[in-house]
């Protein structure tokens, strides 16, 4: 291709002028046109020109020297290569201009051929060697091929044998996954239907208190059993191990029931010595639990007993006999003269002793303090059994205290002289017999022996008041002493019956009824009064028999009006003063009988009112010698000057009566009596049959003149009343 | 030790104490002893009280600082006829509550006699306290809370006014009087290990004691504090008992 290019270029100019002729149309000068026309300008042709242009710059002298290369040996080439600059230079600069390119024109071909012949055979020595290289790889390939073939089959191999490794650790694993299942259920099972070592020594270890983890694996056990029953009860019937279960946590349950039992005995043992105890939570939850025991419940609480017991005992015996520390309070023994106080103090004592047992075992038992204040009404409803336990432990506790008690009391009721005091001491032992019985019940030991002692009070009581009444009913009246007043033998009677009185008033709680009231007091009255009212009537005949003028009417009434006036303030003694009312009141009737008899003789008008009263209308009474009419004016004279005195006002004798009242209503009587009598008398005298003469003048006489009202004025009576009164 | 954690746990549940006193509450009928200790067991006022007949029993744990007392208290009838009996519910007493009725003048005025026979008979550390009832009846008042003040003053006893119908100072007199005997123990003029004092150690203090020596026993307010609260924490957080 250089050849075209490199022509034009050459001969440019020569065509350029040619080109200016005239022959336009000619095809060459077409031709030439193009060729001339053609731009040589573009890159791409200066760097063709370029290249060839730097190939042939020093193509010459590699030409020649290629060319003596080839002609030569391979020993002259770097003699050639040495000078080449300077020859190339000198080439150009001497040679003739275009030599070269001619040279080149000629050779271009050739040159090019041989160049490309030349880089042809570079390519092809390259290429045999990557050829070998190739080869060489293809070796390694394949040597790998074999190698991953084998490792291939290998794997194979070993997967084919993995496989059956595979299934088998699959299906251990799963033989494992089943063990371990089954593992756990039976810990599960295990955990739940048995007991582990720790648990079995807490419940059966001595080592291990009683206490949080003792009941933890008592409660476990429980559970266990009750699980366990459950289970057995199941369709398929009880299973072995279902009862190797049931024995062997029953003999650890029995071991724990054990335990507690025994701790239980020596805790009780322990606390039995101090007086005041408490009760802590171990021992409550100790308790509660044993009550599933009941055997060794009360063979423990038997010891809680006979601890108490004693140490209930020794603090009553401390008390009694060697009082508080330095001798303060003192000791109760202390005050055995005083017996209330000595009683009182005893049983004060075992009241205060009884409340902190009831507290202590209350506590013991866990139950709530029904917030009632002991020794106010307790309610013994069968409650529970709990309540049994309280009542029995408590009757226990404090019946062992009766023995010292009773014997002490009985003692101070025994040598007691004054009936005041063994009534005051028979009312205190009642208080404190109603006051146990609502708190410790009415069959416990100490409430029975109360109620003996009580009964023994009394029984000594009413000996003592007895002994007195049979005293009073052999005392005689002193002969020598005139009055009339009360013997010194009924004051003291009566003194201490009103004391017994106050005593019994003040023991009232006040709700009895009335009924009640006097009931509680009747044999005590009986035992009293009658004897002094046995006394006054019947010792006083004696002493009339003797003295005559002794006036037994009216000490009798004064006697008896004094024992009124001192059961008076009692409204317990309304039925014995009723009864003694009927005794006053036959006696005042024999004394007004008596009295009108007396002022009927003083009067004068006895024997004519006699006559008058009995006439029974045979004969005229003026001629009876009684009622001859001038009798019967002598005894209305004597009337009418009695009625002038003193004693229509009142009665001497009567006016001997401490009561007042008596006398006046006596005197009353007996005046109303001789009123009427006198009325018969004027009845009788003016009724002409018994042939009076001037049976009005003989009446008229005399005050009171036979005016039957006029005599009732004088009298000071209300003549109505006596009107009504008549028959 | 698992046993002393249950039984921590328990002193909150169950009324354990440091001390035990007995007391007895005095004064003439109807100036209203029985409503006074009601209120203070049950905290409610007692309507329709009748009077007592005898005594009566009741008891209630008080916490002072961190002790806790049990009293026994012996509430005695006012009416001259249970004298007798009443009296001997004095012996040993540590603690008297004197109450009278600020609207009656005559219950005050017999106040000397009644402590006369407390003193001669109780322990002989007795301490009283003089108890102005019914203060809430101020308008019927006839006893003027100086005079009063003043009679206390001259008998030394403590005094206060209370209201069991409203409540009102009804636990004062026995925390007032159990502090009196707290610090008469403390400083060692009363002692509570000899019988017939009134006051007796509880099994709380007891269980303390056993481990050091009963001498040591004399600081009442020290070390024991410890012990108070700890058990008391763990009362209070359920399930911290199971550390072991």
């Amino acid at each position: 291709m250089s050849s075209p290019v490199v022509s034009p270029s050459a001969s440019s100019l020569h065509f350029d002028k040619k080109a200016r002729a005239p022959q336009f149309r000619n095809p060459v000068s077409l031709r030439l046109y193009k060729v001339l026309g053609t731009n040589f300008e573009d890159e791409a042709t200066r760097e063709a020109l370029q290249t060839l242009s730097e190939l042939y710059a020093s193509s010459s002298t590699v030409k020649g020297k290629e060319t003596l290369r080839n002609l030569e040996e391979d020993d002259i080439e770097e003699e050639w290569l040495k000078p080449t600059g300077f020859v190339a230079d000198e080439l150009l600069t001497e040679a003739v201009p275009g030599e070269s390119a001619a040279r080149a024109r000629k050779n271009l071909r050739r040159d090019m051929e041989r160049k490309l012949a030349e880089g042809s055979h570079q390519f092809l020595k390259a290429f045999g060697e990557v050829d070998q290289k190739l080869e060489e790889l293809q070796q390694h390939v394949a040597a790998m091929h074999a190698s991953c073939d084998e490792a291939e089959t290998q794997l194979k191999l070993t997967n084919e044998s993995s496989a059956m490794l595979l299934e088998r650790a699959g299906s251990l694993s799963e033989e494992r996954q089943e063990v371990e299942n089954r593992k756990s259920i039976v810990t599960l099972f295990l955990a739940r239907f048995t007991l582990n070592d720790e648990e079995v020594e807490a419940m059966t270890s001595r080592d291990i208190p009683v206490g949080k983890r003792f009941f933890e694996a008592m409660d476990k056990t429980e559970r266990i059993r009750t699980d366990c029953r459950v289970l057995m009860a199941g369709e398929d019937g009880p299973t072995q191990a279902g009862l190797d279960i049931m024995a062997s946590t029953s003999s650890h349950l029995e071991q724990g029931y054990e335990k507690i039992f025994r701790w239980c005995s020596y805790e009780f043992r322990q606390m039995g010595r101090d007086m005041q105890v408490e009760v802590g939570m171990t021992m409550r939850e100790a308790i509660r639990r044993l009550r599933k025991r009941p055997e060794l419940l009360t063979e423990s609480l038997t010891s809680l007993s006979q601890a108490r017991q004693a140490t209930l005992m020794s603090s009553f015996l401390t008390a009694l006999t060697r009082g508080g520390p330095s001798g303060l309070p003192r000791p109760i023994e202390l005050h055995a003269h005083d017996p209330m106080r000595y009683v009182g103090d005893m049983l004060a004592w075992v009241h205060q002793a009884i409340a902190a047992e009831r507290e202590f075992l209350e506590s013991l038992f866990g139950l709530q303090a029904d917030g009632r204040m002991v020794g106010s009404v307790r309610v013994f409803e069968q409650k529970s059994e709990e309540e049994d336990w309280i009542r029995e432990l408590m009757d226990l506790a404090v019946g062992k205290l009766c023995v010292p008690l009773k014997i002490r009391v009985q003692q101070t009721i025994r040598s007691q002289e004054s009936s005041i005091i063994s009534y005051k001491i028979a009312n205190l032992l009642q208080f404190y017999m109603i006051t146990m019985r609502r708190t410790i019940g009415d069959t416990a030991v100490l409430s029975t022996t109360l109620n003996e002692i009580t009964q023994v009070a009394y029984k000594v009581f009413y000996d003592s008041i007895e002994t007195q009444g049979r005293a009073l009913l052999r005392a005689t009246l002193d002969l020598d002493d005139p009055s009339l007043t009360p013997p010194l033998a009924i004051l003291d009677h009566a003194q201490i019956l009103r004391e017994v009185m106050n005593v019994y008033e003040s023991s009232l709680l006040g709700d009895e009824g009335e009924a009640e009231q006097t009931a509680g007091f009747q044999r005590i009255l009986d035992v009293t009064m009658d004897p002094a009212i046995e006394m006054c009537t019947n010792n006083s005949e004696e002493k009339k028999r003797l003295r005559p003028r002794w006036d037994r009417e009216v000490y009798v009434l004064n006697c008896l009006s004094y024992l009124q006036s001192v059961l008076e303030p009692f409204p317990f003694t309304s039925q014995k003063r009723q009864t003694l009312q009927e005794v006053v009141d036959e006696h005042v009737v024999r004394l007004t009988e008596e009295h009108y008899q007396n002022i009927m003789v003083d009067a004068g008008i006895a024997q004519v009112a006699e006559t008058c009263l009995k006439h029974d209308g045979g004969e005229p009474m003026s001629r009876i010698p009684a009622t001859l009419p001038t009798i019967l004016q002598t005894a209305l004279r004597n009337f009418s000057l009695w009625l002038s005195g003193l004693e229509v006002v009142q009665s001497p004798r009567l006016s001997q009566l401490t009561a007042q009242r008596l006398h006046i209503k006596i005197h009353q009587a007996a005046l109303e009596r001789m009123a009427r009598s006198y009325q018969v008398i004027c009845e009788q005298v003016k009724k002409p049959e018994n042939k009076y003469e001037a049976a009005s003048t003989l009446l008229g006489s005399e005050r009171p003149f036979g005016q039957v009202n006029l005599l009732w004025q004088i009298f000071g009576l209300e003549g109505d009343n006596v009107n009504a009164s008549q028959p | 030790m698992p046993t002393d954690d249950y039984e921590g746990e328990a002193t909150e549940l169950l009324e354990t104490y440091d001390f035990l006193m007995k007391y007895i509450i005095l004064g003439e009928a109807g100036s209203g002893k029985s409503c006074l200790l009601h209120h203070f067991t049950h905290n409610s006022f007692k309507d329709h009280s009748q009077h007592t007949i005898g005594v009566e029993f009741s008891s209630r744990t008080v916490k002072l600082g961190e002790k806790r007392i049990k009293l026994q208290l012996w509430d005695t009838a006012g009416q001259e006829r249970f004298r007798s009996v009443t009296r001997s519910y004095y012996r040993g007493a540590a603690g008297a509550l004197l109450v009278y009725d600020i609207t009656n003048r005559d219950s005050f005025t017999n106040l000397s006699r009644w402590l006369a026979d407390a003193r001669a008979l109780a322990s002989p550390h007795l301490v009283a306290v003089l108890v102005g009832n019914k203060s809430d009846k101020d308008d019927e008042r006839e006893v003027e809370w100086a005079e009063a003040s003043r009679w206390a003053a001259e008998n030394d006893v403590h005094f206060l006014e209370a209201s069991s119908l409203t409540g009102d100072n009804v636990e004062a007199p026995f925390l007032l009087a159990a502090r009196s005997i707290l610090l008469s123990i403390e400083s060692g003029a009363l002692d509570p290990e000899k019988a017939g004092s009134g006051v007796s150690y509880g099994d709380r203090a007891l269980r303390r004691v056993n481990s050091s020596s009963r001498l040591s026993f004399g600081s009442l307010s020290g070390g024991r504090k410890k012990g108070t609260i700890k058990l008391k924490a763990k009362g209070w957080i359920p399930g911290t008992n199971k550390c072991c």
